[in-house]
């Protein structure tokens, strides 16, 4: 499985979407655009990627612009992986 | 029929002040399978794992087990502020709470001993509290935290990912750490946290607590149970690196992943019933030494 469908796999689990998040593209808005994407749940997220991927995630790299869309998202874990 | 919930609020032991909300679950039938004693996570976990607790002590009080259900000073329905509440006070609720189920269960320490069942930092408060426990206790593990370091570290996360939206972010965690370095409490996602607490979360680690058996007894139980939502679920990297630290601690650590939702952090409230059942199977069948051939010093007194 690549990155993109792991991810969108973490996303449903997290915020409980029901597998409406497997039919998300890398242009699906995330922050701001889904009800379930709060503060909580962005941990959350963090979280179950760093356990996931194996990555660790740093407090100033906590940013707005890494959840806009599912590809910057992914584009996030990716560079992270190639660490 | 599993007897009737007893709800009532019980002094600390040694003059602490305020009052704890315990929720004791009696053994169905006449003949006792022991006792557990329920740790419950922090903040927002404590209140997104209610169900999956409740649901689990009913099951293990049917099964014969009596269950001690207990809010933490500044938790629940407990007396005390979050704000005022340090680790230290709660390993003693911990510790009051077992000292309560043994009082209750007289006797039952060699053939039974009792099972401190830790939920997320829970886990971190049953080693803590089964390491000042003189008597024998078992544990039960559920998806464990390694390092209160990592759970105090997702927390201060909240406030950064509360103002992701705003564009901030970036320095916030910093900020909340320094805060609580000068002494000064912090407010994350409608919690105040003091700076006792976090220190002691931040100190807490998961380690095998000192086996109070003998060489030639059985090896003490302790039950890891992991829950995630892959097809294959297996242990952790890290449930798995711990086997041999806990087994080289003289424990007989049975670690088992089952499938489910990730419950004490899921959006909407769910249940993992594969857990229920895994934790009903694990307390009710004979320990790996039992079944080895080692003689069982647990025997279900009449």
């Amino acid at each position: 499985m690549d990155v993109q469908a792991q991810v969108l796999q973490v996303l449903d689990q997290t915020l409980s979407l029901g597998g409406r998040a497997l039919r998300f593209t890398a242009d699906t808005h995330l922050l701001g655009a889904i009800p379930e994407l709060d503060s909580m749940a962005v941990v959350s997220l963090l979280t179950t990627l760093e356990e996931r991927f194996g990555i660790v995630v740093d407090d100033d790299e906590i940013d707005g612009t890494t959840f806009a869309t599912v590809g910057s998202l992914v584009g996030f874990v990716g560079g992270k992986l190639a660490a | 029929m599993t007897p009737a919930l007893e709800a009532f609020f019980q002094a600390p032991r040694g003059g602490r002040p305020g009052q704890r909300l315990y929720l004791h679950h009696p053994a169905a039938g006449a003949h006792s399978r022991g006792a557990v004693l329920y740790l419950h996570p922090f903040a927002e976990a404590m209140n997104k794992s209610r169900r999956m607790a409740a649901l689990q002590s009913r099951a293990l009080a049917a099964a014969g087990f009596s269950v001690l259900q207990v809010d933490l000073l500044g938790c629940g329905d407990s007396s005390g502020d979050l704000a005022d509440a340090s680790w230290h006070d709660w390993v003693h609720d911990a510790l009051d709470a077992a000292a309560w189920l043994a009082q209750r269960h007289p006797g039952r320490h060699a053939a039974m001993p009792i099972w401190l069942w830790g939920h997320r930092e829970g886990a971190l408060l049953a080693t803590a509290a089964a390491a000042q426990i003189p008597e024998p206790v078992q544990l039960l593990l559920w998806q464990p935290v390694l390092q209160g370091r990592q759970a105090l570290q997702q927390f201060l996360r909240l406030k950064a990912a509360a103002q992701l939206a705003d564009g901030g972010g970036k320095g916030v965690v910093e900020g909340l750490r320094a805060d609580l370095a000068a002494g000064r409490t912090v407010e994350v996602a409608g919690y105040t946290l003091g700076p006792a607490l976090a220190q002691g979360l931040d100190a807490a680690v998961l380690a095998p607590p000192p086996v109070r058996t003998a060489p030639a007894d059985t090896p003490p139980r302790a039950v890891w149970l992991e829950v995630n939502a892959q097809p294959d679920p297996q242990p952790s990297p890290a449930a798995q690196a711990a086997q041999a630290r806990w087994q080289a601690a003289g424990w007989a650590l049975e670690q088992q992943a089952v499938a489910g939702p990730a419950f004490w952090q899921t959006q909407e409230i769910e249940d993992a019933p594969a857990l229920v059942e895994a934790t009903l199977a694990a307390l009710t069948r004979p320990g790996p030494a039992a079944m080895a051939g080692m003689p069982d010093t647990r025997q279900v007194a009449a």
